[in-house]
């Protein structure tokens, strides 16, 4: 069951990886949550974890920045190698602020500080030491711009984040996360609190920063998944069921639960 | 919220105000009952007792200060009010009642100075009220050393213990000391509550003087003998008027009595500063107030016949408590200053 | 035809029953709420009433005369009010900081397992009577302050300009810093415990946002959870300076009851509760029983200022950060 996503993925074209996943378990207190994951991320490229309510996409995505650090009685086992350098980010050793710095995260709900759209977007960068004013600037319009934020906020920097509409904020905090120019950025249902307006445009938005960072997206809409995605990975009950090019699961997926899921037999 | 806090103390201050008068209708009519100073309160109440398992008898009295006794019995609310403060003859004849004392006792100095010893210290009046205003600062003053030939006195910064609630306690021992000074008199004032200087701390009740004195190591104060032997403190060797240094005992107040003249209005000589050899010189009296004549005469004679029936039989009791019982020929004037309640 | 009509007659007894229970449930209930207003205003009316004799005497000198003689009469309320200001002012200087570490404590860094006896102790130390703070105070922390404390202090920091002068005099162990330590350690159970209740509400995806762009633990509570918080925690403090200004058993334990003003913290003071606790019992009628009245009607209006201005601050910062 592990070897084969793993064969599938061997089989795609050589293009860089940017981490991989490497037979990897997780535990809340006693309860097994991830069982034996293994997962290539490619560069640049958008990978997709769908799956029921409770299959542990969020969970595995959460592992990524070490989220689970924050709760006592989590356990990992197993790695995540994140490259070029080949290191794993859940090792004892390697400090989870270290790796937060690293790869970026856009929550279910908007989550803005309260604080100015200027200062929830510069944050991430003065928690990083940056304190020149001009540097500062022009970083914080390049993330905007890069968020297709810019022409909406660029008036009104100084106003509280909380003043704006809910696809502006997720935006915002889509801005937030580019700011500090991550490796690889983790969106975890990012337009399920969004109407279908501001779902379109999230969606628009993340294809483009493609280009920019490498993403890995949870989603509970197939259709997102597949309107959005390069690579999809289909998980059940804490297990990867099947991983492969966007196309090839929604078209014709090698596996009977994948093929119920995504025909909306199942889920 | 915590305005509710801070008045439910105030109701609580003027509900002791009033508890007088809610107190005489949960009663039944034949019990007596009176209130006022706290100094005799234990002593009072141990008279009820006996004098209900000796007669059958209820009297109840409620320990709500002088100036509440006082009070009370001229709103005409008790049958009876206590008093350390004695009224003058023109207001006893104003309201019309009369005023007998019951028990008396003493105020004694007490202090707190590493290696000397109870009774070891002399101290004359004057010198007190110098170090209570405040004008002796240090232990080794000329002026304390002078009176203490034998005795090594630290260089130590005096600390002054006084009560920090208005108490007939106060109102003995600063008339004591405003009899010995002009300059106490006229800075810190003679009365239950006083203007003391700035290196006094107030302790709330006798039992809180008694353990500032007793944790201060310099500190100097002023409690009620009763107190002071029941806390184990150090006694001041006081002079009195006659020049012998009197260590406080329940003789030494008696002996004060003795030389003093009842037959007075009010009954209320001052037992301050008596001239006999063993007069302890801060010796002061409690007192009672009843009407001339009350409104229900069964109750005027039940007042008098506890206090006549207590004055036979508790003067132990009265000791026991560490107060000093009146001299015989008192309590015979006293029986006889009664029969005018009617 | 009588069965019929039998229903239809029972069901519109019952909604007349219905609303005549609803109509008097109501009623009652107002007037029990009335009678909280009742009660207030008619104390207000009350002290106002006993207080004037002695505004009538001084006027409005009364709330800024340092004096408090009882035997010439004379009567003053800045020795009380100072020292119920600087002994509250002590108290939540000691106060906020150690609630605030406490409440981070338990909600960001404290292992499970010991969450929540701590949690309980803290509730615990909040239901423990003022008085037994005062008879503590007085008996255990004073000595121990007096002897091991205090010299240090005055060693320390008795030679440097403007702040020597609070640790000047004779190291008693009694007095107005004694005092906002105790009232410290009164108030810190309940200002730590609203902070703790407060830093519970904030969402976690707040936090994991913060943590997310790689701050520290102190990074988000200083960014995320006291900015979110900002109402309540301004709430619990305020609580705790409630308790502090109104707390009168252990105050009057260790405060040194001394009606006046000295500079040094080292010095006996007094405050306006522990004055009305002392002096109300054996006051003297006429002025002496005013001037204590008048004493409780400031107390009852610092707290409302306190109150009021705790109101404002909450709703500025609501109002600013547009929520």
């Amino acid at each position: 069951m592990v070897t084969e996503p793993l064969a599938q993925a061997a089989a795609a074209p050589a293009a860089a990886i940017k981490a991989e996943v490497r037979d990897l378990s997780f535990y809340y207190g006693d309860f097994k949550s991830l069982k034996g994951i293994s997962l290539p991320i490619e560069e640049h490229k958008v990978t997709a974890l769908i799956g029921p309510s409770g299959c542990g996409k969020s969970t595995l995505l959460r592992c990524f920045n070490r989220m689970h650090d924050l709760y006592p009685g989590n356990r990992y086992e197993g790695a995540i190698n994140l490259f070029p350098d080949n290191v794993n980010i859940l090792a004892r050793d390697v400090d989870p602020i270290e790796v937060r710095m690293r790869i970026g995260m856009v929550f279910q709900k908007p989550n803005p500080f309260p604080k100015s759209i200027y200062d929830n977007v510069a944050y991430g960068l003065r928690v990083r030491g940056l304190r020149n004013k001009t540097e500062l600037d022009d970083r914080v319009e390049k993330a905007l711009k890069g968020a297709a934020l810019w022409e909406e906020v660029k008036n009104r920097l100084d106003e509280v984040a909380f003043a704006m509409s809910g696809g502006q904020q997720q935006r915002l905090c889509i801005a937030r996360a580019l700011a500090t120019e991550p490796e690889l950025l983790l969106f975890d249902e990012p337009t399920s609190a969004l109407d279908p307006i501001a779902t379109g445009s999230i969606e628009e938005l993340i294809q483009e920063i493609r280009e920019q960072v490498s993403i890995l997206i949870v989603t509970h809409n197939m259709q997102q998944a597949a309107r959005v995605s390069d690579y999809t990975a289909y998980m059940y009950l804490g297990e990867l069921i099947e991983f492969g090019k966007t196309d090839n699961i929604f078209v014709k997926p090698q596996r009977k639960e994948t093929e119920d899921y995504i025909t909306g037999r199942f889920g | 919220m915590q305005s509710a806090r801070f008045l439910s103390k105030l109701t609580a201050a003027a509900s002791a105000t009033l508890a007088g008068i809610v107190f005489s209708f949960s009663v039944s009519a034949s019990d007596i009952t009176g209130a006022g100073a706290t100094f005799p309160a234990a002593v009072y109440a141990k008279w009820a007792e006996a004098y209900r398992q000796a007669t059958g008898k209820k009297v109840n009295y409620q320990a709500i200060g002088s100036s509440g006794g006082v009070k009370q019995i001229r709103a005409k609310t008790v049958d009876f009010g206590g008093t350390d403060a004695p009224l003058g003859e023109a207001d006893l004849d104003a309201a019309k009642l009369v005023q007998v004392p019951t028990v008396m006792g003493g105020v004694t100095l007490v202090f707190n100075l590493p290696g000397v010893a109870s009774g070891a210290l002399k101290l004359d009046g004057p010198t007190s009220a110098d170090i209570f205003r405040g004008a002796i600062q240090k232990w080794n003053d000329p002026a304390i050393a002078r009176l203490n030939p034998g005795l090594k006195l630290p260089d130590r910064a005096i600390t002054i213990a006084h009560r920090a609630d208005g108490s007939g306690t106060t109102f003995v021992f600063t008339h004591y000391l405003a009899k010995q000074s002009a300059a106490f008199m006229r800075e810190v004032g003679a009365g239950n509550s006083v203007n003391w200087p700035a290196n006094g701390i107030g302790g709330k009740g006798n039992a809180g003087v008694a353990t500032n004195v007793q944790k201060i190591a310099g500190a100097i104060g002023y409690v009620d003998i009763a107190d002071a032997m029941l806390n184990r403190m150090n006694f001041v060797a006081l002079k009195n008027k006659a020049g012998n240094f009197i260590v406080p005992s329940q003789d030494a107040v008696e002996a004060a009595a003795a030389g003093a003249n009842f037959k007075v209005k009010g009954m209320a000589p001052d037992l301050l500063d008596q001239t006999h050899k063993n007069a302890w010189p801060i010796t002061s009296a409690t007192y009672i107030l009843a009407y001339e004549a009350g409104a229900n005469p069964d109750r005027q004679k039940g007042v008098v016949e506890f206090f006549t029936w207590s004055l036979r039989n508790g003067q132990k009791m009265a000791e026991d408590l560490g107060f000093v019982p009146l001299p015989e020929s008192v309590v015979k004037m006293v029986e006889a200053e009664m029969k005018t309640i009617r | 035809m009588r069965a019929a009509q039998a229903p239809v007659d029972l069901h519109a007894e019952q909604v007349r029953k219905f609303k005549l229970q609803d109509f008097l449930f109501h009623q009652v209930t107002l007037a029990f709420a009335f009678l909280v207003l009742a009660a207030l205003v008619g104390i207000l009316i009350s002290l106002a009433m006993e207080a004037l004799p002695v505004f009538r005497e001084s006027g409005p000198a009364f709330l800024w005369t340092n004096v408090w003689n009882v035997p010439e009469d004379q009567y003053g309320a800045l020795s009380a009010i100072y020292g119920t200001v600087v002994t509250s002012i002590i108290a939540l200087v000691i106060a906020v900081p150690v609630s605030f570490g406490i409440a981070l404590f338990l909600t960001e860094t404290c292992p499970v397992w010991l969450r929540r006896p701590l949690g309980t102790a803290i509730e615990l130390l909040a239901g423990v009577p003022s008085i037994i703070y005062g008879i503590w105070g007085l008996f255990v922390f004073a000595p121990l302050f007096a002897a091991h404390v205090q010299p240090h202090l005055q060693a320390a920091l008795g030679d440097v300009p403007v702040i020597g002068g609070w640790f000047a005099g004779p190291p008693i162990g009694i007095g107005i810093l004694t005092a906002g330590i105790v009232l410290s350690l009164m108030v810190i159970p309940f200002v730590a415990s609203v902070m703790r209740d407060v830093f519970e509400t904030v969402p976690p995806a707040l936090k994991e946002s913060a943590y997310g762009v790689g701050c520290t633990t102190w990074e988000v509570v200083i960014h995320v959870v006291l900015p979110y918080t900002r109402v309540g925690v301004i709430g619990g403090i305020m609580l705790g300076l409630g308790r502090a200004l109104g707390e009168t058993m252990a105050v009057t334990f260790v405060i040194g009851n001394a009606n006046r003003i000295v500079g040094s913290l080292y010095a006996p003071g007094t405050s306006i509760a522990s004055t009305l606790a002392n002096e109300f019992g054996e006051a003297d009628p006429g002025l002496h029983i005013s001037a204590l009245f008048a004493l409780g009607l400031v107390l009852f209006i610092i707290t409302f200022v306190v109150l009021a201005i705790s109101r404002w601050l909450i709703r500025r910062s609501v109002a600013k950060q547009g929520r």
